[in-house]
C-alpha cells in the first residue's frame, strides 16, 4: 500500500452551520493565515494556516478553535485556566506519534491552540474509503505505535497522563504511514454538560468510563477497540456496548490470526485487571507477532477456549468408531427408526431389515418390489410397521415377524415418509395425491389431488395437516381432506414442515426456509439461503436447524424472525436431516462424513467418515447414534 | 343509557352523559372525586364514547330499571320490549378490543412521545385474517426535536404497513398465493422511519416499540426502551428487550435490575431510530392465545408502576381504556417524571 494516498488536501471551502467559522483568508494573531478548513466539530473548528512568520516558506500549521461557551465569567475563567494548563502539558511533550505545539491564545469566547500539521487521514476515514480490509502487517504497526505512544503517555512524569479518547477518529496516519495521535481531550474541559434521556454510544470506551474512572487501563481497552473496528470493519458504535468478545474478529476477518485476535480480545476484556498491564506489554505482544516470534501471551479469555475446543475435536475424533455396521445390498437413504431394542431401516435393495440394536444383529427383512426412501413408522399400538416404496405401495408390516399385514396401491413411487397418527396413515406419491388411509385395514379414508408428485412427509397436528410438493405448492387441509389454504414457494417443497406453536416450518429448493402460520397459509417469515434446501428442520427450543445444498447447517432463532445464530460449512451438500440430542446435532453430508456440532456455537464436535455420500438421517436412541450411507452400511456410533 | 334510549327514544341530553360517568364510577362518586378530573393532562386520555354493546354491560340492573331522569310511568313503546336480563347479559367480545392513552406527566413541558393504533376486522365469507397495528414511540432530543421524531416514526411506519401490507390483504383475491410478508413489511417500515428521522430530524431520535397482528399471530418490531408485554394466564412478560446500556450491563451480568433502577445512566440508550444509517431491528414473531393481552409503553410509565403492578390493574380493569387511564394515573402519582404511554390489545376468548 501506498502511504501517500493517506494525504488529503484541505477543503477550501467555508463550511455551512458553524457560526463565526474563520473565513479562508483571515488571519490570526497577525500570524496564522487561514487557508482550509479541516474539520467541524460542535465546539469549533479545526483550521489549516498558513505560519506568516516564515515568508519565504511555505509552512502550514493546524489552528484548533474552540468556543468558550459557558455563560458565568467565573467558570469562563476556569474553564480558560484547564485550557491553558491542559495547552502547557501537551507543549513539553516529545514523541513521535505527537503532534508537537506551537502556540495557544485566546480571543473573546474563543481559544485556540497551533500546532503541527500533519498531512494525512484519519484511522476511521481510512478504514471507510478502502473497499477491504486493510493489510494485517499495517494494522499491527500501528497497533505497536499506538501502544507505544499510550505508553509515553502513561508514564509521563510527574503525572501520568490519560488520553480517554483512542479511537479511529483520533489516530492520524500521515503520509509516511505512521501513527500521529490527535485531539487530546483538552476540548473535554469547554463541553457542558446534557440532561435527560440521550443516546450514548459507548463504542471505544470501556466500561469502568461510565463511573469516571480514566486509568492506562481503559486506554488499552480503547487500543483493543480501534485494532478491533479496524481488523473487522465493524463499527462498534452501532454495535451494544462491550459485545466485542461476542464478534470474534476472524469471523468477521478470517485472515487474521489467532494470536493477535486473542491479544485484540485481552485489552478488551471487561474487568481492567484482566487487560495487558501495560500499554508496553501489549505493545511487546504485538511486537512479537510481527518478528514471527512465538507469542507470549496468557490467554485469559474466549481464544482460550477455544484451543481447548479444538483439542477436544482432535481428541473425540480418534474416538469415534462405529460400535457396529450392517451392509444391505444397496445404498441407503432413508433414515433409520429405532424401538424396543430393535433399529428399522429401508434401503435401495428393496429390503426394510429389523436389526437388534445392541450389536447389528439381523432379525428380519421384508422385501419390496422397489426401493426404500421414506422413513419407517411405528404404530405401537398395533405392532405395525409403515413404510412406502418405489413399487407404488404403502406397506403395514407386522413388527413382530417381519410379515405383512396389509398394503394400499398408488398410481406413482412412494419416495416420501409416511406419518402414522390419530389412527390413519398420511402419505403422499409421485403420482400427485396425498392419501388418508385407516391404520388398522388400510383402506382409504380420502385422497387429496395436490397436482405434482408429493414427496414431502405430512406434518399432522389435532387439526391440520400440512405438506409440499414437487412444484412448490404446500397445502393445509383439515383432517377431513378439505383444502383451508395454500401457499406457493418458487421451486420445489421436498423437506418436511415440522409444526411447533402452529407455524409450519419448511425449507424448498427455492433456497429459502419459510414459517408459514398453519392456521392460514400465511408467511410469518421466511430466510434466504444460497441454494436449495432439501433437508427437514429439526426445532429445538426455538431454534431452528436445517441442512442446505450450499453445504451449511444454519441454526435459526424462531423467536427472532429467522434470524441466523450460526452456520456450519461442510465439504458437500447437505439433504440430511439433523437429528438433536443434549445440545448436540448430528447429520451426514455428500462430502461423506458424519458430523456432530455442538447447538450453542456451531462448533464441530467430531467427524466420523464412511465411504460415500450421507443421504441419510440419524436416529437417536439411548445414547447410540444410527446412520445410513450411500456405501450401503447402516453404522451404530456412540455419539 | 343508550340502549334504553334506542329502545324507547328518550331525547339525548348533556345532563344523561353525565350520569354516564356516575351510573359507571360509583366508588368515585363516594369518594367525592373523579380520578380523571383530578389531574391535569389527563382531559385528552378519557374515555371516548363507549360503544352501543359496552355501554349496556356497564350497567347494574337495578340503575337500569330506576333511572333517575326517567319518567316513572311506563311507555308503551313501538316495539315491544325485550326481557330485560337476558338482554343485559354481559357477554365477553369475540373481537379484539384496545385501549390507548397518552400524557406529558408531571415535570416536562411536552410530550414527546407518540403513538399509533389501527384495527381492522373483517367478517365475511371471504374469511380474511384481521390486522392490527400498534405503535409506541419515545422521541428524545432537544427543543422540538423529540416530539417531531416520534411523529414521524409513527406516520412513516403506519404509512408503509396499511399501504404495503394492509390495502395490499384488502386488494388479493382470496386464492391468491402472493401475499405480503408480516414481519418483513414490518422490518422495511421501521427502517423507512429511520432513514425520515435521520434525514428530517438530524438532532434527534425516538425509540419504536411497534406490533403489527394478522389474526391471532403477532409481529414486533422493537428499536430503544419502549416495552412490549404480553399477559396471559395471570402472568405478565416483558417480550422486547430495552436498547439501554443498564439492560446491557444486567445482560453481561455486571449489574442488576435492583442497581439498574439507581443508575446514573439509566436513561441512556445504545440504539434508537435516527442515530445511524444502519440500523438494527430486534424483531420476533408469536401467537396470541385466546385471552391474552399484549402492553405497549413508553419508559414513563415502566419506571413509575411496577410489573406486578400493571398485571393487577390490567386484569381487574373492566376494559382496556380504563386500564389504560388508570395507569397513567398511577405513574403520574408515582411522580410523573416523564411522558407516560400506554396501548393496551385484548385478545377475545
Amino acid at each position: 500500500m501506498n502511504t501517500e494516498q493517506f494525504a488529503k488536501e484541505p477543503s477550501n471551502k467555508n463550511p455551512h452551520g458553524v457560526e463565526g467559522t474563520l473565513q479562508v483568508g483571515s488571519v490570526l494573531q497577525g500570524r496564522y493565515k487561514i487557508t482550509g478548513v479541516l474539520g467541524v466539530g460542535g465546539m469549533g473548528s479545526v483550521y489549516q494556516a498558513r505560519d506568516m512568520n516564515f515568508p519565504n516558506v511555505t509552512r502550514y500549521v493546524a489552528v484548533k478553535e474552540m468556543l468558550n461557551l459557558a455563560a458565568d465569567p467565573g467558570l469562563r475563567d476556569m474553564t480558560l485556566k484547564n485550557f491553558e494548563r491542559e495547552a502547557n502539558i501537551l507543549a513539553e511533550l516529545s514523541h513521535p506519534s505527537i503532534p508537537k505545539i506551537f502556540d495557544y491564545f485566546s480571543n473573546k469566547d474563543r481559544a485556540y491552540l497551533v500546532m503541527e500539521y500533519i498531512n494525512g487521514r484519519d484511522l476511521e476515514a481510512l478504514v471507510n474509503s478502502m473497499p477491504n480490509f486493510l493489510p494485517l502487517d499495517m494494522v499491527q504497526k500501528w497497533g505497536v505505535q499506538l501502544c507505544d505512544v499510550l505508553h509515553y503517555l502513561h508514564t509521563h512524569k510527574p503525572e501520568p497522563i490519560i488520553f480517554r479518547d483512542v479511537k479511529p477518529s483520533n489516530t492520524m496516519i500521515d503520509q509516511h504511514g505512521n501513527v500521529r495521535l490527535i485531539d487530546f481531550g483538552i476540548a473535554k474541559a469547554f463541553q457542558t454538560n446534557q440532561k435527560g434521556t440521550m443516546i450514548g454510544t459507548e463504542g471505544y470506551s470501556p466500561p469502568e468510563q461510565y463511573r469516571g474512572e480514566a486509568s492506562p487501563a481503559g486506554d488499552i481497552y480503547a487500543i483493543g477497540a480501534t485494532l478491533h473496528h479496524v481488523l473487522t470493519r465493524r463499527d462498534p458504535r452501532l454495535e451494544p456496548p462491550f459485545s466485542f468478545p461476542e464478534r470474534p474478529i476472524r469471523e468477521a476477518n478470517p485472515s487474521v490470526s489467532p494470536e493477535l485476535e486473542a491479544i485484540v480480545q485481552r485489552a478488551l476484556a471487561y474487568e481492567p485487571p484482566q487487560r495487558f498491564p501495560s500499554a508496553l506489554a501489549m505493545k511487546e505482544a504485538i511486537e512479537q507477532l510481527s518478528s514471527g516470534g512465538p507469542a507470549l501471551i496468557v490467554h485469559t479469555n474466549g481464544a482460550a477456549d477455544d484451543t481447548k475446543d479444538k483439542n477436544d475435536e482432535f481428541a473425540a475424533a480418534g474416538k469415534i468408531l462405529p460400535k457396529w455396521k450392517f451392509k444391505c445390498e444397496d445404498e441407503i437413504r432413508s433414515t433409520p427408526m429405532v424401538y424396543k431394542n430393535m433399529v428399522y431401516v429401508g434401503a435401495y435393495d428393496n429390503n426394510l431389515y429389523a436389526l437388534e440394536t445392541k450389536d447389528g444383529n439381523f432379525k428380519w427383512k421384508y422385501a419390496t418390489e422397489g426401493g426404500i426412501v421414506g422413513t419407517p413408522n411405528i404404530d405401537t399400538d398395533n405392532n405395525l410397521i409403515i413404510v412406502g416404496s418405489e413399487d407404488k405401495h404403502l406397506h403395514a408390516i407386522d413388527i413382530r415377524t417381519g410379515k405383512v399385514s396389509w398394503t394400499f396401491p398408488t398410481n406413482g413411487p412412494i419416495r416420501g415418509t409416511v406419518n402414522a397418527t390419530l389412527g390413519h396413515v398420511f402419505f403422499g406419491s409421485d403420482d400427485g395425491a396425498l392419501y388418508a388411509v385407516r391404520l388398522t385395514t388400510g383402506r382409504l379414508v380420502w385422497k387429496f389431488d395436490a397436482g405434482a408428485p408429493v414427496r414431502s412427509k405430512p406434518a399432522v397436528t389435532s387439526e391440520r395437516i400440512v405438506f409440499g410438493n414437487e412444484d412448490g405448492d404446500v397445502f393445509g387441509l383439515d383432517l377431513s381432506g378439505a383444502l383451508k389454504w395454500r401457499f406457493k414457494a418458487k421451486r420445489a417443497v421436498t423437506s418436511s414442515p415440522v409444526i411447533v406453536d402452529d407455524i409450519a416450518y419448511f425449507g424448498s429448493v427455492d433456497w429459502h426456509v419459510y414459517a408459514l402460520d398453519a392456521n392460514n397459509g400465511w408467511t410469518v417469515w421466511r430466510y434466504r439461503t444460497t441454494k436449495p434446501i432439501i433437508s427437514t428442520p429439526v426445532i429445538v427450543n426455538k431454534h431452528l436447524y436445517i441442512g442446505c445444498v450450499d453445504g451449511f447447517m444454519y441454526a435459526l432463532d424462531t423467536s427472532a424472525n429467522g434470524k441466523e445464530i450460526w452456520k456450519y460449512e461442510t465439504q458437500g451438500q447437505i439433504v440430511s436431516s439433523p437429528a438433536y440430542v443434549n445440545g448436540a446435532l448430528y447429520f451426514g453430508s455428500v462430502d461423506k462424513n458424519v458430523y456432530s456440532l455442538d447447538v450453542k456455537k456451531g462448533k464441530l464436535r467430531w467427524t466420523f467418515e464412511t465411504d460415500g455420500p450421507i443421504a441419510s438421517s440419524g436416529a437417536i436412541a439411548d445414547g447410540m447414534l444410527y446412520i445410513g450411507s450411500s456405501d450401503h452400511y447402516l453404522y451404530a456410533l456412540n455419539p | 343509557m343508550n340502549f334504553l334510549r334506542r329502545l324507547i327514544g328518550a331525547p339525548t341530553s348533556d345532563t344523561d352523559n353525565s350520569k354516564h360517568t356516575d351510573l359507571t364510577k360509583p366508588s368515585a362518586i363516594a369518594n367525592g372525586v373523579a380520578p380523571e378530573i383530578s389531574l391535569p393532562g389527563t382531559a385528552t386520555a378519557s374515555s371516548p364514547p363507549a360503544p352501543l354493546i359496552q355501554g349496556v354491560t356497564k350497567y347494574s340492573t337495578q340503575e337500569i330499571t330506576e333511572p333517575r331522569d326517567f319518567d316513572p310511568t311506563p311507555m308503551f313503546g313501538v316495539t315491544r320490549q325485550l326481557p330485560p336480563l337476558e338482554s343485559l347479559t354481559s357477554k365477553p367480545s369475540k373481537h379484539v378490543i384496545y385501549g390507548l392513552s397518552t400524557d406529558i406527566g408531571m415535570i416536562r413541558n411536552n410530550n414527546q412521545d407518540s403513538v399509533f393504533t389501527f384495527y381492522g376486522s373483517s367478517v365475511s365469507a371471504e374469511s380474511r385474517p384481521d390486522f392490527g397495528l400498534f405503535i409506541v414511540a419515545d422521541g428524545m432530543g432537544g427543543h422540538h426535536d423529540g416530539e417531531h421524531a416520534s411523529a414521524i416514526a409513527i406516520r412513516v411506519i403506519a404509512l408503509h404497513m396499511l399501504e404495503n401490507f394492509y390495502l395490499a390483504l384488502l386488494k388479493i383475491a382470496p386464492n391468491d398465493v402472493d401475499r405480503p410478508i408480516l414481519s418483513e413489511v414490518l422490518s422495511e417500515a421501521v427502517q423507512k422511519a429511520n432513514e425520515a428521522v435521520s434525514g428530517e430530524i438530524p438532532e434527534g431520535g425516538t425509540t419504536v416499540t411497534a406490533a403489527a397482528m394478522l389474526s391471532d399471530l403477532l409481529c414486533v418490531a422493537h428499536v430503544g426502551d419502549s416495552r412490549a408485554y404480553l399477559i396471559a394466564q395471570d402472568k405478565i412478560e416483558q417480550i422486547t428487550r430495552d436498547h439501554s446500556l443498564v439492560q446491557r450491563l444486567i445482560e453481561l451480568d455486571k449489574l442488576t435490575k435492583e442497581e439498574a433502577e439507581t443508575h446514573p445512566q439509566r436513561n441512556v440508550l445504545y440504539r434508537a431510530i435516527g442515530q445511524s444509517d444502519e440500523l438494527e431491528v430486534d424483531t420476533f414473531s408469536c401467537r396470541l392465545g385466546p385471552g391474552s393481552r399484549l402492553m405497549l409503553c413508553s419508559d414513563g410509565l415502566w419506571n413509575e408502576v411496577s410489573d406486578a403492578r400493571f398485571l393487577h390493574i390490567v386484569q381487574s380493569a373492566k376494559t382496556p381504556q380504563e386500564a389504560c387511564d388508570h395507569l397513567i394515573t398511577l405513574a403520574n402519582d408515582g411522580g410523573g417524571r416523564d411522558n407516560i404511554t400506554v396501548v393496551l390489545v385484548q385478545v377475545p376468548g
